[in-house]
């Protein structure tokens, strides 16, 4: 596998030294211009150049209107760039695709089906047996801790459950990247910390890749391995940090930890200076 | 300034017009059906139908009693209609019986009404007002009902009365939904128009357009069907530029009317 | 809570309705309206059970509900299906806009003459005449709702491997639903109108043509029948098309 060097190439440092990590995601010079309702060129995404490492948990941080959705629904192949590639594992990402599985801010759960139906769907579109599709929707639903939620549609749900059910569909039919996008943006703090634990629970177990999407500084440093942090108009990466703590992850203890306060001030002085040298519109 | 594009979608429906008229002349040349003219043979006839003192006559007074069922019944229906929206006591007082008369078809109270009232006017103009004041109350119960409660707590916050809440903010804010349902109603008085004109048979557009398929006049039967849908489209699409502008604050709407009878 | 205020609501409901039959019977009663224009509300309900039950009452009613639910058929089939492929496709988007703009405001029953030219007395133009009715509020609901769909529900549907054309069925159907089976309510009413319509301007049989041979021979009694019947039949097929939305609907909220 080729891998292709890159801007941020130089920050990568494989999660487990023991064995060297290999890229699963390439971005290559992608740039995106949207049209704006008054027929003007909007640069939402200039010359973006990242790799991803395999079950790295990657975070890409910034400011509301710096692309960084957008750059992830071109990885989730919704979106095509205007210019440059990304790759999947070294094939070019020309639509969706199981391999790359999307959690959603606004959950985007099927209204018409309940929690089992949602989780049901993705192993039936695969083509996975009834009965052993049936006993791993089951299993997921509990691992997220929905049980007794199966019949429940989820106009019944609150936002939290709402979220855990969007992602027991979303795993359900393995994807080997997980595309999460703000997903605990539209929850209260307290559930969303407590989504955040458990999220990282669930991929301590077999530590898929994650690319996760979020305008939160702690939330970023308290879940990744690598903060991407882009700035915004026109979306650009600004820097790339490596966030070396210890896993598994407490949020208590880290709340705590010296190194951790120091990553979240570094990178929210680093927003503020930028803030202060105020781009042009 | 209109670019290509906007040009070419306010002259869509020309072309669908033209369009429509191009596969009927290919129909009729087709079928060889007597009673079947041609467009052409159809448009035709037109200049000799509205050439006509007595026609246009009739016609001009058909639009007249459509005018004004219409009129009262837009006046009646939007007070009935934000009151029902804003009062669920109001709501619940009305909406069975509105239920029963939905359903009815209001042009088929003409027999019973002409007993009453006879054939003139009066029975025409009242059958166009019920067919018109359903979806208009319908629409503006809707919209009333809509109206976000915290813009009433601030207007009462200002030292409004419930009657100048209802007048300054909720006709205000119901308006785009209360437009949609006037133009629901507006197709519905041409429509109510027309079929108690040939249920009553006695003058009107209807008249003319059944007495000439009593007469064998198909040529005249085809001219009134394109006079009365060239009506139907204008009333709308005029309609649709005085709503365009009263609400012009609103999101973009759907721009395609629901029209029914 | 609701449980009190429903019964106040139904009871508040019912007064208008006994007002319309009190004043009604009032008007009979003090002789202000003679009962050949005006027969009582009790003859008039009389007369309707003893009527529902008879075989060629029955046969009206048949009539008439054929060409009903033949008419609404067609215009859900036609109208679901256009609107999908239109909200689907920008080159059937562009054909059938356009056309929906022109017939959509034109008054169908003036169609009607050349409808009977053409397709003759029959059910044949009256079946069309209620399509063609029907078909449009149902057209534009489907083709608002399907084009409204959430485009995330979309994008979550093709991540779990969800060919492009299965799309159309697994996800924009059922998330249009709620907004079909609104056009589906105003189709329904729509096709219970014109059905009656339709058999009053020609007809041999059928409940318009009831209410049109009682106008001629001035039955004022046997004029209300027909029009309660089809008022009831409007209330039933609208209830039980409810049935059907709330069944339909269950996971949507507000539903």
């Amino acid at each position: 596998m080729k891998v292709v060097p890159s801007r941020s190439s130089e920050w990568v440092r494989p999660v487990t030294p023991q064995k060297p990590a290999s890229a699963i995601i390439e971005i290559d010079h992608v740039s995106q211009v949207f049209q704006t309702s008054s027929r003007r060129d909007h640069l939402a995404l200039s010359d973006i150049s990242l790799t991803i490492e395999e079950r790295a948990f990657v975070s890409i941080l910034g400011p509301s209107g710096c692309g960084k959705s957008t750059l992830l629904y071109i990885v989730g192949g919704f979106v095509s760039p205007t210019s440059g590639a990304a790759k999947m594992k070294g094939k070019a990402i020309t639509g969706p695709g199981p391999d790359r599985g999307p959690v959603f801010q606004e959950f985007a759960l099927f209204p018409w089906k309940t929690v089992f139906g949602n989780v049901m769907y993705g192993p039936r579109q695969q083509g996975v047996r009834t009965a052993e599709a049936e006993a791993q929707s089951l299993a997921l639903i509990e691992m997220v801790g929905l049980k007794g939620y199966e019949n429940f549609y989820p106009k019944e749900l609150s936002g939290g459950m709402k979220q855990r059910v969007a992602l027991a569909r979303t795993l359900a039919y393995h994807p080997e990247v997980l595309l999460m996008d703000e997903p605990f943006g539209a929850l209260d703090a307290h559930t969303r910390t407590r989504l955040q634990n458990d999220l990282l629970n669930i991929w301590e177990r077999d530590r898929k890749t994650v690319l996760f999407v979020t305008h939160s500084v702690d939330e970023a440093v308290f879940l990744s391995d690598k903060v991407v942090m882009m700035s915004k108009s026109p979306g650009r990466i600004r820097q790339v940090i490596d966030i070396d703590l210890p896993r598994p992850r407490r949020r208590s203890e880290l709340l705590l930890d010296a190194r951790y306060q120091e990553y979240v001030v570094d990178i929210e002085r680093m927003f503020d200076e930028s803030d202060e040298a105020g781009s042009p519109p | 300034m209109m670019s290509p594009a906007d040009l070419a979608r306010r002259a869509a429906p020309v072309f669908a017009c033209i369009g429509l008229l191009a596969i009927w002349q290919i129909a009729s040349l087709a079928l060889k059906n007597d009673s079947f003219p041609t467009a052409i043979e159809a448009i035709r006839a037109i200049p000799d139908i509205l050439g006509d003192k007595e026609a246009l006559i009739n016609i001009l007074a058909s639009l007249r009693r459509m005018a004004i069922g219409f009129g009262v019944a837009v006046l009646f229906s939007i007070p009935l209609g934000l009151l029902m929206g804003r009062s669920r006591a109001v709501a619940a007082f009305f909406n069975p019986l509105l239920m029963i008369i939905y359903p009815v078809p209001k042009a088929a109270l003409m027999p019973i009404i002409m007993l009453w009232l006879g054939v003139g006017d009066i029975t025409k103009t009242l059958v166009i007002f019920l067919g018109v004041s359903l979806p208009v109350i319908y629409h503006s119960f809707e919209g009333a009902k809509a109206v976000e409660e915290k813009m009433l707590w601030s207007g009462a916050a200002m030292g409004l009365s419930p009657l100048q809440r209802l007048v300054r903010i909720v006709l205000p804010a119901a308006l785009p939904e209360i437009l949609t349902g006037c133009r629901t109603g507006l197709v519905l008085a041409l429509i109510t128009m027309i079929t108690s004109e040939m249920i009553a048979r006695q003058s009107g557009a209807g008249n003319i357009l059944f007495n000439a398929l009593d007469m064998g006049q198909y040529d005249t039967v085809f001219a009134m069907i394109i006079i009365v849908g060239a009506m139907g489209i204008c009333l709308d699409a005029a309609f649709e530029r005085i709503r365009a502008r009263l609400v012009r604050w609103s999101e973009p709407q759907f721009d395609l009317p629901l029209s029914f009878s | 809570m609701t449980a009190r205020l429903l019964p106040t609501n139904v009871a508040l409901g019912l007064v208008p309705i006994v007002l319309v039959i009190a004043v009604w019977q009032g008007l009979v009663s003090s002789g202000l309206a003679p009962a050949a224009l005006l027969p009582p509300p009790g003859a008039v309900f009389g007369r309707l059970l003893q009527q529902l039950v008879t075989w060629t009452f029955q046969q009206e009613i048949a009539a008439t509900l054929f060409r009903l639910f033949a008419g609404f058929a067609i215009a859900v089939a036609l109208g679901v299906g256009v609107g999908i492929a239109a909200a689907a496709n920008p080159a059937i988007n562009a054909i059938v806009r356009p056309i929906v703009r022109v017939l959509a405001p034109l008054p169908k029953v003036a169609l009607y003459p050349a409808l009977l030219l053409l397709l003759g007395f029959g059910h044949g133009s009256k079946i069309t005449l209620v399509a063609a009715d029907a078909l449009f509020p149902i057209l534009l609901s489907t083709y608002y709702g399907a084009s409204t769909v959430e485009q995330k529900l979309i994008w979550s549907a093709m991540a779990a491997g969800t060919p492009r054309y299965e799309i159309l069925f697994k996800v924009v159907l059922p998330a249009a639903m709620p907004s079909i089976l609104t056009g589906c309510r105003i189709g329904l009413v729509i096709s219970c109108i014109v059905v009656f319509l339709a058999e009053m301007i020609t007809s041999t049989d059928g409940l318009g043509h009831v209410l049109v041979t009682a106008a001629r021979t001035f039955q004022a009694v046997d004029m209300f029948v027909p029009l309660i019947t089809i008022s009831l039949l409007g209330l039933i097929l609208n209830g039980l098309l409810g049935t059907l939305r709330s069944y339909l609907l269950r996971g949507f909220p507000e539903a």
